[in-house]
C-alpha cells in the first residue's frame, strides 16, 4: 500500500495517501493546541499567575475557542499592500513546517515516517523555505514594522542555521548516517548510550540555533513586542494570523522531536511503550523551551550576530574535530 | 496507460511537478513586479527538486532546496525588500515587437520538439527507485576518496572568496 512509485495508481493508494496526511495534520493540530495551553500555563505558573481556567475543565478548551475565534473573524487585506502575495506569504510559511513532519519517527513501526537518507538535511533545507514565507508577508504588508521583522527574521534564522547544521554534524559523524530512524535505532545499541552524551557540546549549540531558528525568546528580536509590535505578521488577523502562529507552533514541535531523534533515543526507552517515551521526551524539550521563555530578557541585534558567528560556529567546528577524534580512536 | 505511459504514482508526480515548473516559468516570465517573479523563480527551484528526487538522486535534490530555493530565492528577496520602492511595472512593448517575439518563440519550439522526436533517446533497463539505496554514502566515498584533492582545492578557492568578501566589505565600511 505504501510502494506507490512503481505499481499503477489505484484509488486505494490515493486514499491512504490523503488519510495519512489527515492522521499526521490532525496529531498536529492536537499537539499544537496543547502545546499552547502547556506554555500559558507553565509561564503562568513561573510567573505566579493561575493562567487560562474558564474555557473547559481546566482551561482545556482554551485554545480551540481561541482557534475557532480567529477562524471567524473578517479576512482582512490592507488596502495598501500587496494582495497576491500577503494572501499566500503564510501558506509558504506553514507548508513547509507540515512537510518535515515526514521525517519524525514517533514509533518503533513507521507507518508515516519518510526512511530518507538524507533526513536531517532534508529538515534544514524545507525550514530554510520557510523563511521565504516571513520574509514576504512582511514585505506584502507594507508596513514598517512588518517589513523591519521580517528582514531581522531571514537574517537572523539564516545566519543560525549554520551552527544548527555542523552540531548535527557530529551526531551524523556517530551514526554514519542522515536518516534519523537509522539514528534512533543506532542509539539503542550504541557503545555510547544516547548521542546527547558523547554530543553534548553538539546538543547544546543544536538547542540555541534551534531556538534562535523558532524566534522563540531570547532570539525573538523578528517579532520583538516592545519594538516591532508584532514583526512579520503586525498586519495579520483571522485565519492568516492563526496560520503564521500554526506554523510557529508546529516547527516548535518539530525541533522537539528532531531533538529527541537526534539526540535522546527517540523511541528507545525502557518498559513504556516507544510512542510514550517519544511523547515524554519531546514534552520535556517544549518545556525547557517555555522554561527559557519565561526566564531570558531578548538579545541586542548587535549581540545575536556576533554570537552566532563568533561563538557558536567555532564551538561546532570544535565539536566536529572532538568527534573526529572520538570515532578515530574509540 | 496513458499515451503508453503507465500510470504509476510517480508518473503522476513527474507530470504534477512538471506542471508546477512550468507554470512557475511562465509566470516568472509573465509577471510584472521583480518580487513576484523572485516567488516564481522559487517555485521552478523546488520543481526542479522534485524531479531530483523521482530520479533517485535524494542528496541532489535537497541540496537543490537548501541552495537555490532557499538561499538564492532568500537573498533575491533579501536584496529586493531592502532596494525596491513603489511601483516597478513596465509600459508593455510595441505590437509588432510581440509578434517578432511570438514567431521567433514558435520556432525555436517546433525545432526543438522536431530534434527531440527524431533523436534516438537510450532507454535504461533498469527503473529507478526513488528513496532507493544510499546515493549519500556513494558521493562521500566519491568526495573523500576518489576526489579528495578537486575537493580540498574547492574548499580553498571557496575560503579565498570568503576571506576576499568579508576584507572588500571592511574596506567600505572605513
Amino acid at each position: 500500500m505504501f510502494a506507490w512509485q512503481n505499481t499503477p495508481m489505484t484509488g486505494l493508494h490515493l486514499l491512504g495517501i490523503i488519510i495519512g496526511a489527515i492522521i499526521v495534520l490532525l496529531l498536529v493540530l492536537i499537539t499544537v493546541m496543547y502545546e499552547i495551553l502547556a506554555q500559558r500555563k507553565f509561564i503562568g505558573w513561573i510567573q505566579r499567575r493561575i493562567g487560562p481556567n474558564r474555557v473547559g475543565p481546566w482551561g482545556l478548551l482554551q485554545t480551540a475557542a481561541d482557534v475557532l475565534k480567529l477562524l471567524i473573524k473578517e479576512d482582512v487585506i490592507p488596502a495598501k499592500a500587496d494582495r497576491a502575495m500577503f494572501s499566500i506569504a503564510p501558506i509558504i510559511a506553514f507548508v513547509p513546517a507540515f512537510m518535515v513532519l515526514a521525517l519524525v519517527p514517533y514509533t518503533m513501526n513507521h507507518v508515516f515516517t519518510a526512511g530518507m537518507n538524507v533526513g536531517v538535511l532534508f529538515y534544514i533545507a524545507l525550514s530554510s523555505v520557510s523563511i521565504i514565507g516571513f520574509v514576504l508577508g512582511g514585505w506584502a504588508s507594507n508596513n514598517k514594522y512588518s517589513l523591519v521583522g521580517g528582514m531581522r527574521s531571514a537574517a537572523q534564522m539564516i545566519s543560525y542555521e549554520i551552527p544548527m547544521g555542523m552540531s548535527i554534524l557530529g551526531v551524523v559523524m556517530i551514526a554514519g548516517s542522515m536518516n534519523i530512524t537509522t539514528i534512533v535505532a543506532d542509539q539503542s545499541h550504541s557503545q555510547f548510550g544516547w548521542y546527547i552524551i558523547p554530543q553534548i557540546i553538539g546538543f547544546i549549540v543544536f538547542l540555541i540555533a534551534g531556538i534562535a531558528e523558532l524566534n522563540w525568546t531570547p532570539f525573538d528580536l523578528p517579532e520583538a513586542e516592545s519594538e516591532l509590535v508584532a514583526g512579520y505578521f503586525t498586519e495579520y488577523s483571522g485565519f492568516r494570523f492563526a496560520f503564521y502562529m500554526l506554523s510557529e507552533y508546529v516547527y516548535l514541535f518539530a525541533f522537539a522531536a528532531l531533538a529527541t531523534s537526534l539526540f535522546l533515543g527517540g523511541w528507545n526507552g525502557p518498559i513504556l511503550p516507544g510512542w510514550l517515551w517519544f511523547a515524554i521526551k519531546s514534552a520535556l524539550i517544549v518545556l525547557l523551551l517555555f522554561w527559557v521563555q519565561a526566564t531570558m530578557p531578548r538579545m541586542r541585534g548587535d549581540q545575536l550576530m556576533s554570537f552566532a558567528w563568533k561563538v557558536l560556529i567555532p564551538v561546532s567546528l570544535f565539536n566536529i574535530l572532538l568527534t573526529g577524534l572520538l570515532s578515530l580512536f574509540v | 496507460m496513458f499515451f503508453g505511459v503507465p500510470i504509476t504514482g510517480a508518473t503522476i508526480a513527474f507530470f504534477v511537478l512538471a506542471l508546477i515548473i512550468i507554470a512557475s516559468g511562465v509566470f516568472l516570465m509573465s509577471l510584472q513586479k521583480v518580487m513576484h517573479m523572485a516567488l516564481a523563480l522559487g517555485g521552478v527551484f523546488l520543481g526542479v527538486a522534485g524531479i531530483f528526487f523521482l530520479l533517485g538522486a535524494d542528496f541532489v535534490a535537497v541540496v537543490q532546496i537548501m541552495i537555490y530555493a532557499g538561499a538564492i530565492t532568500i537573498l533575491m528577496v533579501f536584496a529586493l525588500t531592502l532596494t525596491q520602492t513603489g511601483d516597478d511595472t513596465e509600459p508593455s512593448g510595441h505590437i509588432v515587437h510581440k509578434v517578432v517575439a511570438f514567431l521567433v518563440s514558435a520556432v525555436i519550439v517546433v525545432a526543438v520538439l522536431l530534434t527531440v522526436k527524431a533523436t534516438p533517446w537510450p532507454v535504461g533497463q533498469v527503473g529507478v527507485q526513488p528513496f532507493g539505496p544510499n546515493v549519500v554514502a556513494e558521493i562521500g566515498k566519491a568526495m573523500f576518496h576518489v576526489y579528495t584533492i578537486p575537493f580540498e582545492l574547492v574548499s580553498l578557492v571557496l575560503t579565498v572568496a570568503l576571506v576576499g568578501a568579508a576584507v572588500i566589505a571592511r574596506k567600505e565600511e572605513e
